[in-house]
C-alpha cells in the first residue's frame, strides 16, 4: 500500500543540478560529436574511407564540420611541425567547450618515426591536453572508430576531461607553448 | 574598393591537405595570392642521410600520401642505377600493377575531391568507396592499405597472392563499367560543367614558364608528355597504352584527361596480367652484409611518371652506408608555388579551390 | 628519336659554350656535367635555346670535407629526352650564386629553398632571404651537414619518458658530436696518444 504520509521533496542544491544537467548533456553530447576537418598529417588520408559509406561514421553520429566554433573534436591526424601546431593552438583555442581532443598515430605520442627529426615536435600532451590516442602507423579505419568509441566511453565516465585540465593549468601549457614557439607575432611576406 | 586578405586553408573543406592559400581579394576578384607551404615540412632529406639505405625504404612512402608508390619506384631505380642492378623480369611486371594501382586511386580520389568546392557530394561518396576497394587489394598484396613498402631494392617485398588476379579482374571489370556513370556524375553533370568549364586556363606559355608537368602539361600542349612513353622504366616500353592528350586547357578537360587516364591505367593492368613471366622477384643489392651495404659513389635522378607529373628523385652517393644526399622533386611544386602566386590573380575566390584540385597539389611533397 | 645522337647534341652545345671540367655518362637519357660557376648561366642559356626549356630541379649538395657545396641544375627536353644535370661547385664560405630566375622563372622557390636549407645567397632572385618552408628558424640551415636534428630536436622538444628505457640508447650515443669525442678517444687508445 503506497503511504499517503506526505514526505518533503528532496531539494538539489545547485551544484548537484549542475551535475545532473552535465550527465544529460554528456548523453547527447557523446552521441551527436562533430568533427573539425582539420587534416594535420598523413593520417588524415584514412578518414574519407570512415566518414563515407566503407565504414560510415555518421550511424556513430559524427560528422564533419567545418568551423571550430561548432565543432567538438579536434583531430590531431599525424605528425605535427611546429607551423601546425601554432595553427592547432589558435584553432583549439577558437573550440568552444566542451572541447576534446583526439590524436591519430604514433607520432603525437612520442614522435614516432619523426622522433629525431628537426621539425617535428615529440609529444603533443605537453602543449594542449590529449584525451584520446590511437596507436598505429597508420590506423585503420577500424581503429579510428575504436579510437571515438573509446571517447564516447570516456564521456560518460568522465575521463575524458582534458579541457578542464587545460584551464586548471593554463600556466604551464602556456608556458611550454612559449617556449617552443617562441613570439607569436609573425611578420613575414604571408603576414603582413 | 580596399583590398582585403583571405585564408584559404589550412583549415578548410575545400583545401587538399595542410596547406594554406593567402589570397588579397578586390570583391570576389583575387588580386594577389600566394601559397603558405611548411605546414607538412618533416626534414625529410635529412633524416634520409640519417638511414641506411634499407632503412629508408621504411621512411619514402611517407612522402607524398595519397599515392605512396611512386616515391618507392622512384627511390628503387635511383638505387639501382648506382648499384647497376638487374631486376628480375616478374618484378618489373608486378611493379606496374602497383604504380597503375596507385594512379587510379590517386586519381579517384582527386576527381572525388571535385565535390568538396563544387558541393557535389554524390561524386565523393562514389569514388572514395572505388578507392576504398583498391586499398583492399593493396592489402591483399602487401599487407597494408596505405603506406605499402613493397617496391623495394632490388625487386618487390614478396609475391603475388594466389588467386588475386581473378580479384583484380572482377574489380577492373566493376570499374570500367561505371566509368561513364562518374562521367554523368562530375564532368558532365550541367551543374557542375558551368563551374569547370572555361575556367582556370593554362596556356602553353605558361606550362614552359612555370615548368608544369603532368595532366596539366599534356592537356596545355596537345603533346604525349609522358615520362612513360619518353623515357620508359619497368616494362612500359612492352605495353600498349595511349596517353590521353587535349588542345584546350581549362578545368573540364583536365577532369576529362584523368578519367581517360583511368581507362588506360586498366588497360596496362590487364596487360601486365597477361604477359607477366613466372620466377623470382627479388635480388639481394649485395653479397654478406645484410643491412649495411654500401652503394658505389655517383650522383642519379630517378624520374618517374605520378599522378600529378613528374616526380624525381636526386640522389647522391659517397660510397657510404647511408645517402649522402637525397632531393625530392615534387611533381606539384611548379603550378603550387609559382602558379599560385602567378596565375590565379584575375580570376574569382571560388577558383582557387578548383585550381588546388585540378591542378593535382599534394602539399606533402611541397614540403617533404 | 635516338638517344645516342641526342646525347652528342648535348656534347656540341655544351662544349662551344663553356669548358666542362668532368663528363659523366649516367644513362641512354642522362648526363651529367661538371662545371665552373661563372659558366652556368651560358651553358643554361644555350640549352633552353636549343629546346631543353624545361628546370626540372634545383638544388645543393654539401661537401664539408672540400669546404665546397654543389649546385645542381637538373633540365629536361621532352622532344629529345635527355636529362642533363649541370654542377658547379661554390665555396662554403659565404656561399653565393647569381640567381637563374632571367632564363628559367621556375627557379624562384627552389633557390629560395636551397637558400633556406643551405643558406646560399642568390642575388638577382627578389626575395631570397625570406622564410619559406620553415617559421622563426634559430639554428645554422639544417640540410648542412654540420647540423645535427637529432641533438637539436633533443634540446627543443621534450621527449616521452617511459617507466623503463627500453627504447632508448645509452645517453651517451645521444648526439653526432658525443660520437665523434667517443671515436677520437678510441682512436687516441689505440694509436698510443696521437691524433
Amino acid at each position: 500500500m503506497i503511504s499517503t504520509k506526505y514526505t518533503e521533496k528532496k531539494k538539489f542544491n545547485k551544484q548537484e543540478i549542475d551535475r545532473k544537467w552535465w550527465e544529460v548533456g554528456d548523453y547527447f553530447r557523446r552521441n551527436s560529436l562533430w568533427l573539425l576537418m582539420y587534416c594535420t598529417g598523413c593520417c588524415a588520408i584514412e578518414l574519407p574511407p570512415s566518414m563515407t559509406s566503407a565504414y560510415d561514421m555518421e550511424r556513430l553520429g559524427m560528422g564533419p564540420m567545418a568551423t571550430p566554433r561548432q565543432a567538438d573534436i579536434l583531430l590531431v591526424s599525424g605528425y605535427l611541425s611546429l607551423k601546425t601546431l601554432r595553427r592547432l593552438i589558435y584553432t583549439y583555442e577558437q573550440m568552444s567547450e566542451p572541447r576534446y581532443v583526439v590524436a591519430l598515430g604514433s607520432c603525437p605520442i612520442n614522435g614516432g618515426i619523426y622522433h629525431d627529426s628537426h621539425p617535428v615536435i615529440n609529444q603533443l600532451d605537453q602543449y594542449i591536453p590529449v584525451d584520446t590516442y590511437v596507436a598505429g602507423c597508420m590506423p585503420n579505419p577500424e581503429s579510428v572508430l575504436n579510437g571515438f568509441v573509446d571517447l564516447m566511453e570516456g564521456i560518460k565516465n568522465k575521463t575524458a576531461n582534458g579541457w578542464k585540465k587545460y584551464h586548471k593549468n593554463y600556466d604551464w601549457y602556456k608556458k611550454n607553448q612559449f617556449d617552443v614557439l617562441g613570439e607569436v607575432v609573425i611578420d613575414d611576406e604571408f603576414h603582413q | 574598393m580596399k583590398e582585403m586578405k583571405l585564408f584559404l586553408g589550412p583549415q578548410h573543406p575545400g583545401m587538399h591537405g595542410n596547406a594554406s592559400v593567402h589570397l588579397f581579394v578586390d570583391g570576389d576578384i583575387i588580386k594577389r595570392s600566394y601559397l603558405l607551404p611548411g605546414m607538412l615540412h618533416r626534414g625529410f632529406e635529412k633524416q634520409m642521410e640519417r638511414k641506411l639505405w634499407v632503412n629508408n625504404i621504411a621512411l619514402i612512402p611517407r612522402v607524398c600520401v595519397p599515392e605512396p608508390d611512386i616515391n618507392e619506384m622512384a627511390f628503387a631505380l635511383a638505387t639501382e642505377k648506382l648499384l647497376k642492378l638487374d631486376v628480375p623480369e616478374r618484378a618489373h611486371w608486378i611493379r606496374m600493377i602497383m604504380l597503375e594501382f596507385a594512379r587510379i586511386s590517386a586519381h579517384l580520389m582527386a576527381y572525388g575531391g571535385l565535390g568538396g568546392p563544387t558541393g557535389n557530394y554524390t561524386l565523393m561518396y562514389h569514388a572514395h568507396i572505388d578507392r576504398n576497394l583498391i586499398l583492399d587489394i593493396f592489402e591483399k598484396i602487401s599487407g597494408a592499405r596505405i603506406y605499402h613498402q613493397y617496391i623495394v631494392i632490388g625487386g618487390v617485398r614478396k609475391d603475388l597472392p594466389e588467386g588475386i588476379d581473378e580479384e583484380i579482374n572482377a574489380y577492373l571489370n566493376d570499374l570500367e563499367s561505371r566509368l561513364n556513370e562518374y562521367r554523368d556524375l562530375g564532368i558532365d553533370n550541367p551543374s557542375v560543367v558551368k563551374r569547370i568549364k572555361d575556367t582556370i586556363m593554362l596556356p602553353e606559355a605558361v606550362v614552359w614558364e612555370l615548368g608544369v608537368t603532368g595532366i596539366g602539361m599534356r592537356s596545355a600542349t596537345n603533346k604525349p608528355y609522358d615520362i612513360r612513353k619518353v623515357m620508359p622504366y619497368a616494362r612500359y616500353n612492352q605495353v600498349e597504352f595511349e596517353v590521353p592528350i587535349s588542345d584546350y586547357s581549362d578545368a573540364r578537360s583536365r577532369l576529362d584527361i584523368k578519367i581517360k587516364e583511368v581507362q588506360q591505367s586498366i588497360n596496362i593492368i590487364r596487360q601486365c596480367l597477361d604477359k607477366m613471366p613466372e620466377g623470382e622477384v627479388r635480388v639481394k643489392p649485395s653479397r654478406g652484409q645484410s643491412m649495411r651495404w654500401t652503394v658505389p659513389k655517383g650522383y642519379v635522378y630517378a624520374p618517374v611518371e605520378s599522378s600529378r607529373g613528374e616526380f624525381g628523385y636526386y640522389m647522391v652517393s659517397n660510397g657510404g652506408t647511408t645517402p649522402w644526399r637525397v632531393g625530392v622533386r615534387g611533381a606539384s611544386y611548379p603550378q603550387g608555388l609559382l602558379g599560385i602566386e602567378k596565375y590565379l590573380p584575375g580570376t574569382r575566390i571560388d577558383d582557387a579551390a578548383l585550381w588546388v584540385d585540378t591542378m593535382g597539389i599534394c602539399s606533402p611533397e611541397i614540403d617533404r | 628519336m635516338n638517344s645516342i645522337s641526342n646525347l652528342e647534341a648535348v656534347d656540341n652545345i655544351i662544349n662551344s659554350t663553356g669548358k666542362v671540367i668532368k663528363k659523366e655518362p649516367i644513362s641512354d637519357f642522362q648526363v651529367a656535367y661538371e662545371v665552373n660557376k661563372s659558366d652556368v648561366h651560358q651553358i643554361l642559356t644555350s640549352l633552353k635555346l636549343e629546346g631543353w626549356k624545361q628546370l626540372s630541379y634545383l638544388s645543393a649538395v654539401d661537401w664539408p670535407e672540400e669546404n665546397k657545396f654543389e649546385l645542381v641544375y637538373i633540365l629536361l627536353n621532352w622532344d629529345k629526352p635527355v636529362y642533363i644535370q649541370i654542377r658547379a661547385k661554390i665555396d662554403r664560405e659565404n656561399p653565393s650564386m647569381n640567381s637563374i630566375i632571367p632564363i628559367f622563372p621556375g627557379a624562384k622557390y627552389y633557390e629560395r629553398e636551397a637558400h633556406e636549407f643551405f643558406g646560399i645567397a642568390f642575388p638577382g632572385n627578389p626575395d631570397y632571404k625570406k622564410q619559406l618552408i620553415m617559421e622563426q628558424w634559430d639554428d645554422i640551415p639544417p640540410l648542412r651537414k654540420d647540423f645535427d636534428p637529432r641533438a637539436y630536436s633533443d634540446r627543443k622538444y621534450p621527449s616521452r619518458e617511459y617507466p623503463d628505457n627500453f627504447s632508448k640508447k645509452d645517453k651517451e650515443n645521444e648526439s653526432l658530436e658525443k660520437q665523434a669525442k667517443r671515436r677520437k678517444r678510441a682512436r687516441k687508445l689505440r694509436t698510443g696518444g696521437e691524433e
